[in-house]
């Protein structure tokens, strides 16, 4: 469904990925792991494209959309949920998820859309009409993913959906990333937290230097003695 | 002495309200693109040059003179958007704008146009364009208002009503609000950030089109009546500079202060007022008597 073929990105004279290929089908939660400043975010953004790509082809459902402006590649149905907490902090909630579906604002029904985040986050709905900037980190996190679902995504990327939740609160992410592949949604995921992303997905990639190097099946990275070493401690 | 007092109210507000309108066009530029527009004076004083050259060399009407204007500016203003600070102004994934760049580029667009019109011949000369209306002046006891202060005072109440409706409550709006305050997340949201940007590029300069040629008719335009920006930025800091009620409440307070410096102090102190003013807002309140503390951290 997702194809990166042997790309290239850099930020000036910084070479921050080279040679990515990686393929999510159409029913997987792949994960792409590596340390910080792997690239890992670049490859999101690559595909988002937010980060020019420089050689290399990226294909949705068989469309280019190599170099395509980020409206579009939302449009097409990939949507990004971005690390750390980029929402609209001076907004109501629901005017962030309203805005998460600009794309889909004058198809019929796209306000039915909220009411099927508001089932799945029920604290979203509490919250409504406060200020995104006043939910807690956990509540921003789970924010985020509502304003991606509104946008009718067809695939959808994490980028470290963990990072900072308490351990309580990273079980109940990975259940709804889960659930929310569970209804059909193909997902790339990118982590921190290898050992439960390997967890839920049936594939994985490794990226160090912008380069991969591992892959294969999530149980089989599980289990292979170097990446426990390295990635999972020990 | 009342009499004069109320007449310098009067005409203050009208002042303010020009004022009130260019600082509209600065500040919604600011609010969605962090970009301050040094060029926003030259904005004013093409659009009244426009509205000008239409009226003697196309012979149409005032009201049609000013719609031309205004449009050509929106033209204008998209351009330079387009191939200017689309370039420069930062990278989406970096998420920041480029502040130097942005400056340069928008003070170099100052000159560009002053250099412009200067070239133009019929510009050599102060030029002067006939009220809107030759409606005669009203009389409110000793106090006179001419039909054109009332023609501005309406079209700024009017301009800012539909701003401030645009940005509350049409998905465009809040679109752009989105925008101002996180534009990755905007982008990566699927709104089209560049061409949403543009937009407040031509808005903003068409209000400056309209604040030019409402003003025209009061003092004389020259290619250097963009000065008149300084009294916008006051009007602007003093409103808070991302509040659009603000920078109506900053003009007028502007505008009808100095009228009142020039009437009981001295007619010299009237182009340090605003500097007083400015100074006065920022040491008692620092984010404008409408601005957040958001805005605050951004200037
Ligand atoms: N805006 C930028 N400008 C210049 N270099 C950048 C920029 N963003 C990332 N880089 C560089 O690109 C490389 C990859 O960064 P990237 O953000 O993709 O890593 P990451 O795997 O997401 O790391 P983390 O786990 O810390 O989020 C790093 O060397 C980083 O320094
Ligand atoms: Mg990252």
């Amino acid at each position: 469904m997702l194809k990166l073929s042997t790309i290239d990105a850099g930020y000036g004279p910084v070479q921050a990925l080279e040679g990515v290929s990686l393929e999510v089908a159409a029913d997987q939660i792949v994960c792409l792991l590596g340390a910080n400043g792997a690239g890992k975010t670049t490859t999101l953004n690559c595909i988002s494209g937010m980060v020019p790509v420089s050689r290399g082809r990226i294909e949705f459902d068989g469309v280019d959309i190599t170099n395509v402006r980020a409206e579009r590649i939302v449009a097409e149905g990939v949507v990004q949920v971005p690390e750390g907490r980029e929402i609209f902090p001076q907004m109501s909630v629901e005017d962030n998820l309203l805005l998460g579906g600009w794309l889909q604002r004058r198809k019929p029904n796209w306000r039915g859309a909220l009411d099927r985040v508001y089932a799945l986050f029920p604290r979203l709905s509490e919250r409504a009409q406060q200020h995104a900037g006043t939910l807690s980190g956990g509540e921003q996190q789970m924010l985020m993913i509502g304003r991606a679902l509104m946008a009718r995504p067809r695939l959808m990327l994490f980028d470290e959906p963990s990072l900072g939740l308490s351990p309580v609160l990273v079980e109940q992410l990975f259940a709804i990333i889960t659930r929310i592949h569970a209804d059909g949604m193909p997902v790339l995921l990118v982590e921190q937290n290898a050992r439960m992303a390997l967890e839920v997905s049936a594939y994985g990639y490794i990226l160090e230097n912008g380069e991969i190097v591992h892959q294969g099946p999530a149980a089989a990275l599980a289990n292979d003695p170097q990446i426990q070493e390295a990635y999972l401690g020990g | 002495m009342s009499t004069i007092i109320v007449q310098a109210v009067v005409s203050g507000i009208v002042t303010g309200c020009i004022y009130a309108l260019v600082a509209l066009s600065l500040v919604i530029i600011f609010k969605t693109t962090d970009v301050v527009n040094f060029g926003g004076g030259e904005f004013v004083m093409v659009g009244s040059f426009l509205a000008l050259f239409a009226l003697v060399y196309l012979g149409v009407g005032y009201a049609l003179a000013l719609l031309l204007a205004a449009v050509a500016m929106f033209a204008l203003g998209v351009t330079f958007d387009a191939v200017t600070m689309n370039r420069i102004g930062g990278r989406l994934y970096t998420r920041q704008t480029e502040l130097v760049p942005t400056i340069v580029a928008t003070i170099g667009l100052s000159y560009l146009l002053k250099g412009i019109v200067r070239v133009v011949p019929y510009t050599e000369e102060p030029r002067r364009i006939p009220p809107l209306f030759n409606a005669p002046p009203i009389f409110v006891g000793d106090v006179v208002i001419q039909a054109q202060d009332v023609v501005i005072v309406v079209a700024t109440t009017l301009i800012m009503i539909g701003l401030w409706a645009f940005f509350r409550f049409t998905m465009a709006g809040r679109a752009l609000r989105a925008i101002s305050q996180n534009a990755r997340a905007a982008c990566l949201s699927g709104m089209p950030v560049r061409t949403l940007r543009m937009v407040v590029w031509g808005l903003s300069a068409g209000i400056a089109a309209v604040a030019g040629v409402l003003f025209a008719p009061k003092l004389l335009i020259t290619p250097d009546s963009g000065t008149l920006v300084m009294f916008a930025f006051a009007a602007a800091i003093v409103g808070g500079f991302t509040s659009l009620p603000g920078c109506v409440v900053g003009g007028i307070v502007l505008g009808v202060t100095q009228n009142l410096v020039g009437v009981l102090i001295a007619p010299q102190a009237i182009s340090v007022t605003p500097f007083f003013i400015i100074m006065v807002v920022l040491l008692l309140r620092p984010q404008g008597l409408f601005g957040d503390a958001i805005a605050l951290k951004k200037v």
